[in-house]
Parts: C-alpha cells; structure tokens; sequence
C-alpha cells in the first residue's frame, strides 16, 4: 500500500516547489547555492592542488589583479581566486557537518522534551537553557582550543553549541502535535512512544527542521569563518576565515591589497545571504503560520 | 403598516478564487414586531449568511442580491452613515460563541456601554446607569461590570452579550447559535430571557439555529433552509409535528423528545436497523465487563487547588449493552472516560475488565487497549491529517502486530462501520471525507482491533444532525450484530433515549442516578435529573400529551 502514500508524496512535493518557485529570493539563493557546491566538488578536477603548496607557488607576494592571476596573489605568491575556489569546499563541509549534528541534536532534544513530560523534560529544558544564554562562541572557542586543531574540532565546537534554537522550535511544535486528539486516538490504539514520535510527531515536525536547517547551514559557515579567523581552524587546510586572519596577520591590510580581503569576506557574504534566502523562502512555504499572515 | 423585516428575493453568493458560489437563493422572509421568527439548518445551509445580510456584516466577497427592508427601508441602498446608525440602534445581532466575540482585556461593563456611547449623547453617568439597568434586565449583578469575560461563566457570557444587543434598545434583534455552547440548563434560562425581552418590549426577534426543537419551543413562526433555500416555513408547532420537507423531518428526527416511545432504540436511519437478537438479557446484577469500583481522579488547578473531576464513582458496562454518561460540561464525564480506558491514572480506586483488574504498567495497557476502544468527539482532529484512510485504519492492527491479511481486516472494518464500497475509501484523506464518514473511519479504527466494549465521547456533537442519527444507529447495530458494548458519554439526553440500555447521570465527578432508560428519564428520582429534563426545550409535556 505504499503507491497512494508515495503518490500523495509526490504530489506534495510538487505543490511544494511549485509554491517555493514563486518566491523569487529563495529561488535566486538556490540557484547561487547550486553553482557553488557543484564548483566546489569540482573543484580538484578543474583546478591544480599544487597551486595551494606554499612552497611551489609560482608568482610573487601580494601581486594585484592581471591577467594570469584574475585576483591577485597572497603574501606566499599563490592564487587568490584558487584559495577562494577551495576555501568554500571547506566552508561548506564545516557548515553542512554542524549543522547535521547541531539539527540532530535539536530535534532528539525537542522531541523528547515535549514528549516526556516530567523530570527528563524539566532537566533537558534547564540543559537548553543553559546552552542558551551561554555565549556559545566564546564556549565554541574554548573547546577548539582545548581540544586538538582540525576541522572536525570545528564542527564539534559549532554543533554542540548551536542546537538550543532548534530545540527549543521543535519542542513548541511538537507540544502544538501532541495536543491533538490524533494523538490521544493513537494512544487509546495502544501506540507506544516509539509509534507515537515515529508515525505522528516526525513526520509533522520534520518540514520545520527542514526550514530551520538551512538557517543553521548559514550561521554554522559564519562560526566556522570566525573560529578560523581567530586562528581555532585547521592550519594546514584552506579556508575562507583562514585566508582573512593571514590577511590580517601578514600586514596586507595595511599594504592595500584590498583583492587579498574581498574575495573571502564577499563568499561568506554571497554563500549566508543564499542560505537565508533559501531557509527563510522554505519557512514561508512549509510553516502555515507565516503563510497565513501574507 | 410594513413589517420590522422583509427579505424578498434575498440571495447571496461568495467569489472564493475564481469560484462562485452561492450561499443563499431566493428567500422570502417576513417579522412583524412582537413575533420570533426561528430559521433552522445545518452547518454550510446559508442561516448565517442571512442573518449577517440584515446589517451588511458580510464580507468583501460576497454579492448580495434582492431586497433586505428593515422598517421599509433597503439596507442594501443605506449609505454608509445611514447603516452605521441602524447597525445596533434598530437592529443588533447576538453572535454565534460568546466566548470569542468579547473582548478579552476590556471590563464587559464597557463593552456593553461601548454601542450606547456611540450612538447616543448620554452623560456619563447616564450611560452607567443603563448598564446597571441592562445587567439587571439579564439577571446579572451589577459588580458583574466590572469582571472581565474570562471571569464569567459561559452562560453569564452569553447574557452580557444579549445585554449588548438590547443596548440601544433595537427593534429587531437577530441571534445566531446563542445557545450551541451551553448546556441544556443555561440554555433554557437563555431562550427563557430572549422570550421575555420579546414578550415585553415588543421587539422582533430571529432565531437561528440548528437544534429544531430549540425553534419549537421558542419561535411562533419556523424557516428550515437548506443548500441555501427555505425549503420549508410555517408555524412552529406544525412544522415539528407535520413536517412536510424531506429535510426538515431529519432535523426534527435528529432530536427526539425523551418519552416518545417512536424514537426509542430508533435513531433516525435510512437503513432499516436489525432486530433485537435472540441472547439472553445482561444480567443485571453480574458485575460489568468493564467496571469502575471507587475510582477518583483529581487535579491541581493553577492555584494548587484540589479538582476532585471524579469523585469516587461506581459503574457497570455489561457485555451486550449501551451505557449512556449523561451530564453538563465539567461534571467530570470525559475524565471518567480517560481513566477507564487507562489514559488517565486515577488517583484512587481500580477499574476491572472481565473481572480482573486493568493494569497501569505500558505492556499491561497494551494488552487491554485491544479490548477496549476510543471513539472521539471530533472526528476531524481525531484523524493524523496525513494518513490515509487505510492507514488510519490499519494504525491499531499494525500496532499490535495482528499477522494475516491487513488489507482484508481494513476492508472488513470499514465495512463493519458502513463505509461502502470499502475499496473506494482506501486511499483518501481524511479531509476529502465529510464529517459522517470521517467518525466511520474513526469508528472502523477502533473496530479494526475487535474489541469488545466502545468508549464513545460526544460521537456526535460535531455532526450535522442529518449525520448523527446515522451515527447513533450504526453504534445500535454494532451492539445488536457484534454484541458490541458501549459507553457513550453525552450531554444529550435526547441520544439515551435513542439508543442506550441504561443511563449514568453524573454531577460534579459523581453519579447521582443511575438505572435503565426508562426509570431514569422517565421518573427521575434525583433533582439534578429532574432539572436537566425540565430545561429540555420540548419538554416532557409534549411527551405527555401523547399519552406516555
């Protein structure tokens, strides 16, 4: 019986995009989104890693824009445009790996919170709280640094920090579900919580996630850039934060090589405003609350 | 002289995306003054539209066709002064749910003063004064005034607003629904001051409503709408016992009077009902299949107050046999229900199911839940908006992990709750369904686990009443094919009558009468009894006249 069910799926996502297509900001962030990642697992097939090695660089320290490098060069001689190139593949899986971990753990907490009424709600909502009014970049900042440096220290740093919002969203949500009398039917059926939570709370809460999720993707690339601008990031790979603090560093701020900041600060810019967009056109279209106030 | 209101040709269509539809068609209506005029339908038959029509209260979409005389003059000519100073001054409206058309953070006293300030030059202390006088007319205290709405109980809300509607002292006064909220004693005293104010001052009034016998007990002349037409007008008492329109008797027979031995065990149905089985009565002294010994349930309310909801309550549920749990809202009924189906622990007592205690661990509940089934009042919340009807249906068998045929076990329950062709319903939504068949489904859910005893709440308030005898008898014929048991819990006791064995009155968490049909509603012994069949807007007299 899974053909109506896989149908009226169907059906749904299609009215769904039909919808999003009509909100021209999320469609314009899309396909900005699109073109980056598609050029960022590209990027080993049209570009030459060797580019990135200090020691094989071929031009000379902050050279500004020409013909043979469209950007300039750093302070070692490599290619501006080739860091930002592989920087945004690093951004990227920083970004998309917390927010994997940081939704994970919203939603798990959310749900549980608001199922289980109780002591495990009253302590897991005072752990959210406590997350909550913690400046979770200065938390995020402490872990990165006592723990050893690397991307995945990043993503750590960032996920564990960032998943109170969720939670908080996918707790009200699911509290909204669980008042119901569908619920109440389901229990009087004998569902246990598993069936309760799998069949009835996720599948109403999930949409929602899904909205959210891609407003954490762009404040997780955000955090990423930070840490790495505070120099917590991962020295031997490239990215977008790390290029803007060896900018700073190496005093090509004060020399003008405006074309070594740019391009970083104008990705981080392009790839969050994208995001957002895409996020916020989403919730439009998914949350029925938002649509109705239009 | 022209009468206070006269509808000719009145027809109203609303433009919702593209679409037209029309609401109303060609009604000819007319009230003298001192008359009541009752205009009956189910919910989408247009009564409302009409009603917001007499003030231009309609919105945007709608075009409204026709002549509306208020007093001989056309409202739907009345510049936009002219109308604001008819609205309220000589015709004002009674809104469907007074708990919504208050406002919440302002003193009732000054909303009730707020229509005379607006049409009138009184001083202020004038205008207090007639607000004393109005909360009076409506038997409130004067300190009332100063409450705010959530203050005040349902009825007393509903008094403040017809103290609103004669505010400036109208000639003509239109209620919509005022009385679907409330229980059958607050009811009575409602249509008990709409009558007066009509007796008295000489007012028109339109009463709308879908409870015919409301109409019959109130209203001289009866207008039955339906799909957007009067299908049927005449005066009250011979629209209630010669109905001439199909309709008109399915609303009169969705309301049966208690006592009248035609509507006893036969619920309004087009399907002829089964007969009686051959078993051997229930024995009434045998405890019940499922019992309730003593059980007390309490809560907190938000002062730390102790609620006793039930308060040590003693019932029977025998095999073969309909129980009905009368009484008003907040008397405890629904809680009584979660505590025997165990979705709500008591606090004392014990619940038994075929002589051995109902357990409270999660595998133990389990285990009973396939015995004993929830029917919820409101079928369209009641169903997960996203599931089909197959897997509403299949929800409990795959819960319980029931091996063998899925598909023919939601056939068969679907066919058990008069879904027919089962097939054909498989695959839709519930919002594709009306709200009959969306109980059916509900209904076939519970049937799907083959239990033996049926926990109903309110299976039918939220049903047209075309709808509801269908539902009442399909709960009759499952107790006379499946030997179904069932505790149907109401505040109607118009559906005891219709299909239960015995009757449980219950009154502030206990029960204070309980014993077969027609020793309880017929000779009350218990006060609060007697008071919930006095208010029934029939009466017993009309019963009486009959010769019960």
């Amino acid at each position: 019986m899974t053909s109506p069910a896989w149908q009226r799926r169907r059906t749904a996502a299609t009215d769904l995009w039909r919808e999003f297509r009509g909100n021209r900001g999320g469609l314009a962030g899309l396909c900005v989104l699109a073109a980056i990642v598609v050029l960022a697992v590209l990027a080993p097939l049209i570009t030459d890693e060797s580019g990135l090695d200090v020691i094989s660089a071929t031009g000379t320290p902050l050279q500004p824009p020409s013909g043979e490098y469209w950007l300039g060069t750093d302070v070692d001689g490599r290619s501006v445009l080739l860091l930002t190139f592989w920087g945004a593949r690093v951004s990227l899986l920083v970004g998309f790996a917390a927010t994997v971990l940081s939704v994970f753990i919203g939603t798990l907490v959310g749900i549980v919170a608001a199922h289980f009424q109780g002591w495990p709600s009253a302590v897991l909502l005072r752990v959210t709280d406590f997350f909550l009014v913690l400046p979770s970049l200065v938390l995020a900042i402490a872990l990165s640094s006592v723990l050893t440096k690397g991307i995945w220290t990043i993503v750590l740093a960032i996920g564990v920090t960032s998943w109170p919002s969720t939670a908080r969203l996918v707790r009200a949500q699911t509290l909204t579900i669980e008042s119901r009398p569908y619920i109440e039917r389901a229990k009087a059926l004998g569902g246990g919580h598993a069936h309760l939570i799998g069949k009835h709370v996720l599948p109403a809460v999930l949409p929602l996630v899904l909205a959210n999720t891609t407003l954490v993707v762009g404040s997780s690339i955000i955090a990423e850039s930070t840490l790495s601008f505070l120099g917590l990031g991962d020295p031997t790979s490239v990215s977008w934060g790390s290029m803007l603090q060896t900018a700073l560093s190496s005093g090509a701020v004060t020399a003008g090589a405006w074309w070594y900041l740019l391009p970083p600060g104008l990705a981080i810019v392009v790839i969050v405003l994208s995001f957002t967009l895409v996020g916020r056109a989403l919730e439009t279209v998914l949350n029925p609350r938002l649509k109705a106030g239009r | 002289m022209s009468p206070l209101l006269e509808l000719r040709d009145l027809g109203v269509t609303y433009s919702t995306g593209g679409d037209e539809v029309e609401a109303v068609r060609d009604v000819n209506l007319a009230l003298e003054p001192g008359e009541t005029l009752g205009i009956a339908g189910e919910s989408g038959s247009g009564k409302s539209t009409v009603a917001l029509s007499v003030l231009r209260l309609l919105p945007k979409s709608a075009k409204v066709s026709g002549e509306i005389l208020l007093d001989g003059e056309d409202v739907t000519t009345m510049r936009w002064g002219r109308l604001r100073a008819v609205r309220w001054s000589s015709a004002s409206v009674v809104f469907q749910g007074a708990m919504h058309a208050l406002n919440p953070v302002r003193r009732v006293g000054e909303q009730i003063a707020e229509p005379i300030r607006l049409h009138t030059d009184l001083p202020e202390a004038k205008v207090r004064a007639r607000v004393t006088e109005l909360l009076d007319q409506v038997d409130l205290p004067p300190a009332k005034a100063r409450s705010y709405p959530h203050e005040l109980s349902g009825g007393q809300k509903q008094r403040v607003m017809i103290a609103m509607a004669v505010a400036c002292e109208p000639r003509l006064i239109l209620a919509d629904e005022p009385t679907t909220a409330l229980d059958v004693i607050v009811q009575a005293q409602v249509l008990a001051l709409l009558g007066e104010l009509v007796a008295e001052r000489g007012i028109g009034l339109v009463l709308i409503t879908h409870d015919l016998s409301v109409l019959a007990a109130t209203c001289r002349r009866i207008a039955v709408m339906y799909r957007g037409e009067v299908v049927e007008e005449g005066p009250g008492d011979e629209v209630m016992a010669r109905p001439r329109h199909e309709h008109t008797r399915a609303l009169a027979a969705a309301f049966p009077t208690v006592g009248d031995p035609a509507s006893r065990f036969a619920p309004a149905t087009t399907n002829p009902l089964p007969p009686e089985p051959d078993r051997a009565a229930p024995d009434a002294e045998a405890p019940g299949l499922l019992a309730a010994r003593d059980l007390k349930v309490t809560f907190r309310d938000r002062h730390g107050e102790v609620v006793h909801a039930v308060a040590g309550v003693d019932l029977d549920v025998r095999r073969d046999e309909i129980v009905a749990l009368v009484g008003q809202s907040g008397s405890g009924k629904t809680t009584l229900a979660r505590a025997l189906l165990g979705l709500q622990r008591p606090t004392a007592g014990s619940v038994f199911y075929d002589g051995r205690l109902v357990p409270t661990s999660s595998a133990g509940l389990k285990e009973y839940r396939r015995q004993a089934q929830l029917v919820l009042q409101d079928p369209t919340s009641a169903l997960n908006p996203r599931h089909t009807v197959y897997e509403a249906v299949a929800e409990g068998p795959r819960i319980h992990g029931i091996t063998g045929d899925e598909r023919s076990l939601v056939l068969e329950a679907l066919t058990a709750a008069e879904l027919r062709p089962a097939e054909t319903y498989l695959s839709r939504l519930p919002h594709e369904l009306s709200g009959g068949q969306r109980q059916r489904v509900v209904i076939a859910g519970a049937l799907a686990l083959r239990p033996s005893v049926l926990v109903a709440d309110e299976p039918v308030t939220s049903l047209d009443a075309s709808v509801r005898g269908e539902i009442l008898a399909l709960l009759l014929r499952l107790r006379r094919e499946l030997a179904l048991a069932a505790l149907v819990i109401t505040h109607d006791l118009g559906l005891a009558w219709n299909i239960a064995d015995r009757v449980a009155v219950m009154y502030r968490g206990e029960l204070v009468e309980v014993g077969p049909v027609e020793q309880v509603l017929l000779e009350p012994r218990h006060e609060y009894t007697k008071s919930l069949l006095a208010a029934l807007p029939t009466g017993m007299a009309r019963a009486f006249e009959r010769g019960v």
